[in-house]
Formats: C-alpha cells, sequence, structure tokens
C-alpha cells in the first residue's frame, strides 16, 4: 500500500497539469483563441453588417444622448453617494430606531426592481394630483433622477456599512480614550478608514449605475438606447447603431471606473506618492489610467 | 478636583460583569500618584477588564472608581473629560494608519483640546525625540516596526498630558527583539514619576520598575504587595502558585 504515496500520484487529474509551465501555457492558449475569435467576429461585423454612412448620419443623434446620459449620471452619481453614505451611516446608528429605518429603506430597495421604482415615480406619482394638476411639465429626467437617486443610495448605504465595519475595533477605542466624543471619533479617525473600504464597492455600483440608465428607455427618456431602438426600427439595421450604443456607455463607464480608481488612490495612504495639491492629483490620474490599461 | 489625600487611582467595592459572567469581584484598589502598579494573574483572570474600566471603555454595574478623587464611574460624569486624564496602550498599538506618526500624536491635543496646530506639532516632535523616533515623524504606521509603531502609541498617550497611563499587554504582540526598546520607554517614564498601571508577562520589567504587585486570579485581587517583596515572598498561597508556573 506504500506505493500509493509514491511521487507520479500526486493528484487526480493528468500528470502535465501538475506542471505549473504547461497549465500557463494552456490558459495563454485558450485566452488567445478566445481573443481572437471575438476579433475575427468584430471584423466580420464591421466588414459586412455596418452601413459606414448610416453610421456617420446618427452620430449627432448619440451624441445628444450621450450628453443627456452624462447629466443624469453625475447628478444621480453625486445624490446617491452623498445621501447614501449618510443612510449607511444611520443604518449603523446606535439608535434602534434610526438604525431600522434605515435597514427597511435598503431592504425595500435593494428588494423591488429599478424598473418598479421607476415606474412607480414616473406613473404613480403624478397621479397622485388631480388630471392635469401635476406641476411637473416634463417629468421624465427628473423621474429617471429620482429613481436612479432612492435606488442606488440603498448600495452605496450597504457598501459604506460594510467599510465601516472593516475598521477594526480598536481604533474607535484608541480615539475614545484619547477622550474623543463619538462623533469626533467617527470623523477623524473611522470615516476616513472606512470611505476606503467602501470605495471598490461604491465603485462597482456607480457603473452598475451608469448600465441602469439603459432602463430609461421605458420612460420614454431618449437615451441611448432609445435611440438605438428608433434607428433600428426604421432602418432595420440593428448592428450599425449598435456600434455606437457600445462605444458610447464604454465611454461613460471607463471614466467612471477611471474617477473611481483616482479617488482610490487619494484615499490609499499606503500608496507611494504624494497626494497633495495639482501634482499629486496629477500623479494620481496617471497612475489611475495606468492601472486602467 | 483633586484633593492630596486621596490616591491617584481608587477601586471601591468594584463589580463587571459581561451578561452572566462575573469579571471583577468586589475589586478595591488604590493606586497612588507616581506608583508603577504592575497587574500580573492568568489568562481571563480580569487584567484588561480591570485596565478598561479605569478610563471607562467598559461599564461598572456597582462600585466606584475615581481618579484624583473625581468618580470615573459615575452616570453623569463628563467621560471624554475624564478619558483625557487617562492614558492608555494596547497591546495592538491601535495607531491611525492614515495618519503618520506626529499626525497621531497630534490628533488627540488639536481635536480635543483645542490646541492650535503650531504648538501640537512642537510637542508632537519632542515627544517622537523622548522616545526615540524623531526621524520617524512622517513615517506612516505600515512603515514602522512594530516596536517604533508602539512607541508612537505610547507618545500619543503622552501628548495629552494624562494624569495616569496604563499598559495593556503592550509587549506581547512584539518580536522578542524588540521588546526591549519599549520596556525602555516605559522605565523613563517611570522613572520620570508617572503613574503607572501596567499589565504585563515580562517579569523582569515588574520586578525592576514596579513598585507594586497586583496578583489578579479569577476577578479578584488575590495579592497586593511591594514588587522586591513579591518575588522572593509571595504572601499568599496564590502569589507561591504564580511564581511556581512562572519557573
Ligand atoms: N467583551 C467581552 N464580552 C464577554 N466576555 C468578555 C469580554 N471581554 C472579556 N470577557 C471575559 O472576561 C474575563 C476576563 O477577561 P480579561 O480580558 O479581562 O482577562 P485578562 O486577564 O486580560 O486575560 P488575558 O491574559 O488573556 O488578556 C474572561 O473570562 C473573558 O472571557
Ligand atoms: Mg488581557
Amino acid at each position: 500500500m506504500s506505493d500509493a504515496y509514491s511521487e507520479e500520484s500526486t493528484g487526480e487529474g493528468p500528470d502535465f497539469l501538475d506542471d505549473d509551465a504547461v497549465v500557463r501555457r494552456i490558459g495563454e492558449l485558450i485566452a488567445g483563441l478566445f481573443t481572437l475569435s471575438v476579433l475575427g467576429f468584430l471584423a466580420w461585423i464591421l466588414a459586412t453588417q455596418v452601413d459606414y454612412r448610416l453610421l456617420r448620419s446618427v452620430f449627432p443623434r448619440f451624441v445628444e444622448a450621450f450628453r443627456l446620459v452624462v447629466f443624469i449620471v453625475v447628478v444621480s452619481s453625486v445624490a446617491s453617494v452623498s445621501l447614501g453614505t449618510l443612510m449607511g451611516l444611520a443604518r449603523i446608528s446606535s439608535s434602534p430606531l434610526t438604525g431600522r429605518i434605515a435597514k427597511g429603506y435598503v431592504e425595500f430597495f435593494r428588494g423591488t426592481p429599478l424598473l418598479f421604482q421607476l415606474f412607480v415615480i414616473f406613473f404613480g406619482i403624478p397621479r397622485l394630483w388631480p388630471p392635469g394638476q401635476f406641476p411637473i411639465g416634463d417629468w421624465r429626467v427628473p423621474a429617471a433622477i429620482i429613481g436612479l437617486t432612492l435606488n442606488h443610495i440603498a448600495y452605496v448605504a450597504e457598501a459604506v456599512r460594510g467599510g465601516v465595519g472593516a475598521v477594526e475595533d480598536g481604533q474607535l477605542e484608541a480615539a475614545r480614550s484619547l477622550g474623543m466624543s463619538k462623533v469626533q471619533a467617527m470623523r477623524k479617525i473611522v470615516l476616513p478608514q472606512a470611505w476606503r473600504n467602501a470605495l471598490p464597492a461604491i465603485g462597482n455600483d456607480q457603473i452598475i449605475l451608469v448600465k441602469d440608465t439603459s432602463l430609461l428607455t421605458v420612460i420614454a427618456i431618449p437615451e441611448i438606447m432609445s435611440v438605438f431602438r428608433n434607428i433600428n426600427s426604421n432602418q432595420l439595421d440593428p448592428w450599425t447603431p449598435l456600434v455606437w450604443v457600445c462605444l458610447f456607455y464604454l465611454l461613460v463607464t471607463m471614466s467612471m471606473s477611471l474617477a473611481v480608481s483616482i479617488l482610490e488612490r487619494r484615499a490609499d495612504w499606503s500608496a507611494d506618492d504624494e497626494v497633495g495639491g495639482l501634482r499629486g492629483l496629477l500623479s494620481s490620474i496617471g497612475k489611475g489610467l495606468g492601472r486602467r490599461l | 478636583m483633586s484633593s492630596g489625600s486621596h490616591a491617584l487611582v481608587e477601586f471601591e467595592g468594584v463589580n463587571k460583569y459581561f451578561g452572566d459572567v462575573h469579571v471583577l469581584k468586589d475589586v478595591t484598589l488604590e493606586v497612588e500618584r507616581q506608583e508603577v502598579a504592575v497587574v500580573i494573574g492568568p489568562s481571563g483572570s480580569g487584567k484588561s477588564t480591570l485596565l478598561r474600566c479605569t478610563n471607562r471603555l467598559e461599564e461598572i454595574q456597582s462600585g466606584e472608581i475615581r481618579l484624583g478623587g473625581d468618580a470615573i464611574s459615575a452616570p453623569d460624569a463628563d467621560v471624554n473629560r475624564l478619558r483625557q486624564r487617562v492614558g492608555m496602550v494596547f497591546q495592538s498599538f491601535n495607531l491611525f494608519p492614515h495618519m503618520t506618526a506626529i499626525e497621531n500624536i497630534m490628533i488627540g491635543p488639536t481635536e480635543v483640546k483645542g490646541v492650535p496646530e503650531a504648538q501640537a506639532r512642537e510637542r508632537a516632535e519632542s515627544l517622537l525625540d523622548d522616545v526615540g523616533l524623531d526621524n520617524q515623524a512622517d513615517s506612516y504606521p505600515h512603515e514602522l516596526s512594530g516596536g517604533q509603531q508602539q512607541r508612537v502609541a505610547i507618545a500619543r498617550a503622552l501628548a495629552m498630558d494624562p494624569e495616569v497611563m496604563l499598559f495593556d499587554e503592550v509587549t506581547s504582540a512584539l518580536d522578542p527583539e524588540l521588546v526591549g526598546e519599549v520596556l525602555d520607554v516605559m522605565r523613563d517614564l517611570a522613572e520620570e514619576g508617572m503613574t503607572m498601571l501596567v499589565v504585563t508577562h515580562e517579569m523582569g520589567f515588574a520586578r525592576e520598575v514596579g513598585d507594586t504587585i497586583t496578583l489578579m486570579s479569577d476577578g479578584r485581587i488575590a495579592e497586593r504587595t511591594p514588587a522586591d517583596q513579591f518575588f522572593d515572598q509571595p504572601r499568599t498561597d496564590r502569589g507561591k502558585e504564580f511564581l511556581r508556573r512562572l519557573l
């Protein structure tokens, strides 16, 4: 039986998979083949399916939609991150009432689809007034911003709660031992660390927020997907507008993740560059870009 | 405030429970000004809890704890004010990782006492000098060794000009070769006349620097004897047994 422990039989799979270099080569081969086939498919689409005259002529319509999306994203993003941070703090409040209300909020907005929430706000709210009396003429964009913000407050709150939870108990104890009040200890000691901990999760959520704008097509907002649907149904040509859809979404999401990685660098005290002033900002942008590419 | 007739730190009939667990049992203890009171005892005997009650990181259920005659444990005590008078150093340093060494030391005085920035910096520089780290002012904690971090933590506590310093196994998390530099700082502090409550397993330090030994056992103070006497002729059986186990 002692033979069973001999050198050859180390694992379950075939023996050649025990060699790191071989496994790595196989991985590279698969990744390479995959990339080649995707690129080939793309090239084939671009060569055979895309109408370049149409591509050029619809460009301005996408730019317009893109600008609207950027506006909605920026407003909802700033609002959801700042209010979400407050909601996260309410969530961990030592007052059980505040804590429970915040928990209820989070459960509701994470537990129902964004589409449902948008319908409630867009269709439901104006009906609370007598017909024709609703004071806001074009309710689409405000409804979109309110819906996205309310929804993403819940996710940011959870990220902040996790970020605070990841700060060691000893930090608060050390701060309180110096005589800091709870509020001082939170502001100066716990939150800066919690913010760093929470940033990756907040960044993920904000990228999802960008993609969530595609749902706004159902409340008749002329955003990127709406423009696509319009062109596709008139021209019966999906591939041409899809090129712009893809490029414009990537433009927003990649700017967003660049912004997040800059913030992450600036919040990271163990990063080895200076963070203050313009030099620091520029170097953060450089490093942020470097990490993306 | 403080009248000279009191001991600096007084525990009187203190009882502390964690749920059903009775952790401090009727503890009465007086620590005089400038005394170095070393607290020893087996794991779980309540040493950390004793220290943590002293600056009210833990609440007690009965009895009273006084600092210079002021009741720390009173329900209406101004905790933030009283804590400024008690410095605490932890086993795990608990430096603020997002601040440099000097910022760690300055944050207490500037934030809590409203000391002007420049004045706080000057004081912090001199404290860094005292603990032998004048060249590490701008280092972040993660750039420092454990021994260096613990010395910054001591300086951070001292920056508040506390009346008493609490040390809870402050060398237990250190590599053996780094223990000495921290004990040296504590020894200097004792020589300058700081009142100290020190939980430690370093018996050499206890014997040499300690004025009194307080042996805790199962939540009670089993023995409290001058340090030079304790190691040669402990008064209680628990003391004898404790020393026997050390050997
Ligand atoms: N936060 C807590 N919740 C519940 N029980 C606790 C808590 N902290 C301490 N205890 C219990 O109180 C008792 C005393 O703990 P304490 O930490 O004061 O002991 P110690 O003498 O410092 O031990 P050690 O040498 O291991 O540090 C132990 O039984 C411990 O399990
Ligand atoms: Mg302990």
